[in-house]
């Protein structure tokens, strides 16, 4: 929703932006304009110049030659009107245009028209100029407002642009509101989409066939999630049915080579060889628990049974585990807990956790034959909690530790069995990270670090 | 019956080969009444004829699983069960003990786990005297005797009482002699609660218990700290 806050402000300071822009372009169209049609009648002698250039020689009026080519191409005729009504002197007069005029009729014709030819009018001390246009060439209208009106001009022009625009800014705004409206289903059907929860919107309105196609590409997901569901159960199913059916032969293997293992008939090369097939049997059963864990763990089908733990209990107790499963003299395990990591608690689920920490403790032993110190050490801080297991021993295969740092999804089966792949899984569930690394001084580490639960 | 080994035992599985080995496993751990089945139906005709004293069943059959022919058993008698099974999901182990087994066992298994777990249910059903003897022990260490029926400690010099939750804690110990016993759980076993905030207070019980069973309380020989993890007891000898 808060992405639609903000889509929603763009869009009224957008929509005030474009009634602004509008405006001013509008604004720039009427000035250009108005200098634009004055150009297209250029002229070059305006009435009063004109009246200038008619005098009065010898009891007769007479025109420049210049003057006179000048109302013919700008105007279209001229005449002068003396005190007296009568026409004094003309050029070109229309026939339509009468010789005499009343003072009503001088009064009717001075701003506007004389029967319908547009005339400018400039008074001489004994007489009226008159310069007569093409019918219907000028547009006449004449202006009148209050001069308080006037006088305000400055403060109301402004005043007219601002509200301009706050009318504009409300109109979007009210648009606007309307239309996230008309949005928030789809924005939430979306939302709801990414959570890949199933999806109907009602296909009505201006945005219906947008919220048809949601529903569409939501159907769409929901059965690739369905099918993919279906291709990882399956997976899962059938790895837990081949670990299920070898579980009863191999319980042969092992129970026949046992039982020849403490034959005392037997000679002491032929005990070691079936001891040998039993050990051997048991590795294979851990391998298999090992690849039915690993399979319910990818694809989320292992039950977690999530609780309050406490790690450093998890810790003592792995580590006596080993200790009193008879870890041979040349190793050693050290336990070490910081002061505030003695009560860190995490959510999860404690046989996994605690398989996490063994079987980073049982890596240590089993590529170290000829011993080493493993370390283990937790610690905390306001938001994590660290779990480290240490050793100083042969380290990592360069190419384990690669293929350890790739991301999840293209981790590949190592040779080495599926110990560390379990131990990435269970901290993936817990939320938690990862990190393996060789130290410089020989050895390796890998540090678990968890979420904090509480304090 | 005068030992387990008299007890008629019914196997159960629908692997004749399996049914093969369990019989030669128990015959050579003495129990010599075996009889077995590999269908629910004849599980049942023999279980109505032969009334063994003993099942082991297993989860999946050709005719049915094995949770409801248990509890078809025990509508008729509480005769001792152990599941050998070949999930090992914890669900199906905690299915099958929820229902009342006595046990529940996955495959592949040690022949000798087998025989010590069903000789111990076959001992705590038809001769549980046996066990409650041999539950308050007392033991040497080193000139102390100790007897934890009675909670006493004696030496040449003569008896102490331990008090109970020293008493609490070295039953712990000597139930785990010779391995670390973390200081979670004895924390767990004395007070019923995590360690944290208990580190002081299990130190001092530890130390008066070292009082009373070591002949030199500040150099222990018997109940030793693990440091980081806990303590042990060792050299304790059954009396």
């Amino acid at each position: 929703m808060k992405s639609m806050m903000k889509i929603l402000a763009r869009y009224v300071l957008s929509a005030a932006g474009i009634a602004l822009i509008l405006l001013t372009v509008n604004f720039g169209a009427m000035i250009a304009w108005i200098i634009q049609s004055k150009n297209v009648v250029q002229h070059t002698g305006d009435v009063a110049q004109l009246s200038d250039e008619l005098t009065l020689q010898n009891g007769t009026y007479a025109i420049s030659e210049t003057a006179l080519i000048t109302i013919d191409n700008e105007y279209q005729w001229a005449m002068l009107i003396g005190n007296n009504g009568t026409v004094l002197w003309s050029f070109h007069l229309p026939a339509d245009v009468p010789l005499h005029y009343t003072l009503s009729d001088v009064a009717g014709f001075s701003h506007w028209y004389l029967n319908d030819y547009p005339v400018h009018v400039w008074r001489r001390t004994d007489s009226l100029f008159v310069l007569g246009s093409e019918k219907g060439s000028i547009f006449k209208h004449g202006i009148e407002a209050p001069q308080s009106a006037m006088d305000n001009v400055l403060v109301w022009i402004p005043a007219t642009l601002i509200l301009n625009g706050m009318v504009a800014v409300l109109l979007a705004l009210l648009f606007s509101l309307r239309f996230f409206r008309s949005l928030k289903p789809l924005a939430k059907g979306i939302e709801d989409m990414a959570e890949n929860h199933p999806v109907t919107l009602s296909t009505n309105g201006i945005l219906g066939p947008l919220a048809s196609e949601i529903n569409q590409t939501s159907e769409k997901l929901v059965r690739q999630e369905a099918a993919l569901k279906t291709r990882d159960n399956a997976r899962t199913t059938w790895i837990a049915g081949v670990s299920h059916d070898i579980r009863t032969p191999l319980s042969m293997v092992m129970g026949y080579a046992s039982q020849l293992e403490n034959d005392p008939e037997l000679a002491p090369a032929k005990r070691k060889q079936a001891q040998i097939i039993r050990s051997q049997s048991e590795r294979i059963k851990a391998l298999v628990n090992d690849l039915n864990l690993a399979s319910k763990l990818e694809y989320h089908m292992q039950p977690l049974q999530k609780d309050t733990v406490l790690l450093a209990a998890l810790l003592r107790g792995v580590a006596a585990d080993f200790i009193n499963g008879g870890l041979p003299d040349m190793f050693s395990i050290e336990v070490e807990i910081s002061r505030e990591g003695q009560n860190t608690a995490v959510e999860g689920d404690e046989k996994l956790l605690k398989r996490a920490v063994s079987n980073l403790i049982g890596n240590s032993i089993k590529h170290n034959p000829e011993g080493c110190a493993i370390k283990a050490v937790l610690s905390k801080n306001e938001s994590v909690c660290t779990l480290s297991v240490s050793d100083n021993g042969v380290g990592f295969r360069p190419d384990v530790l690669k293929s350890l740092k790739l991301p999840h999804a293209l981790i590949k089966l190592q040779a080495h069995g599926l110990g560390l792949t379990i131990v990435r899984q269970i901290v993936k569930i817990h939320s938690g990270t990862v990190a393996f690394h060789n130290l410089p001084q020989g050895g390796c580490e890998t540090i678990l670090s968890f979420p904090l639960h509480c304090v | 019956m005068n030992n387990i080994f008299d007890c008629k035992l019914l196997l159960v599985d629908d692997e004749p080969q399996l049914l093969e080995m369990l019989r030669s496993i128990l015959r050579k751990e003495g129990f010599q009444k075996l009889i077995a089945a590999t269908s629910c139906l004849e599980a049942r005709r023999l279980f109505a004829t032969e009334r063994p004293e003993g099942v082991i069943l297993d989860v999946t059959l050709p005719d049915g699983d094995g949770f409801s022919l248990m509890r078809e058993f025990r509508e008729q008698s509480a005769v001792p069960v152990l599941f050998l099974s070949a999930r090992d999901e914890d669900e199906n182990r905690l299915l099958g003990l929820g229902l009342g087994a006595d046990d529940y066992m996955t495959k592949p298994f040690l022949p000798r786990e087998l025989s010590l777990r069903l000789k111990a249910i076959l001992t705590r059903t038809y001769f549980p005297a046996v066990l409650t003897q041999k539950a308050k022990p007392v033991f040497r260490l080193g000139q102390a005797e100790i007897d934890l029926n009675s909670g006493t400690v004696s030496t040449k010099a003569g008896q102490l009482t331990l008090t109970a939750k020293e008493f609490t804690l070295l039953k712990k110990l000597y139930e785990n002699r010779g391995n670390i016993v973390t200081g979670d759980s004895l924390c767990r076993a004395a007070w019923d609660d995590d360690l944290y905030g208990y580190e002081n207070t299990l130190m001092v019980h530890i130390r008066r218990l070292r009082e009373k069973i070591e002949p030199e309380p500040s150099a222990p020989q018997y109940l030793l700290t693990v440091r980081g993890l806990g303590y042990k007891l060792t050299g304790a000898e059954d009396t």
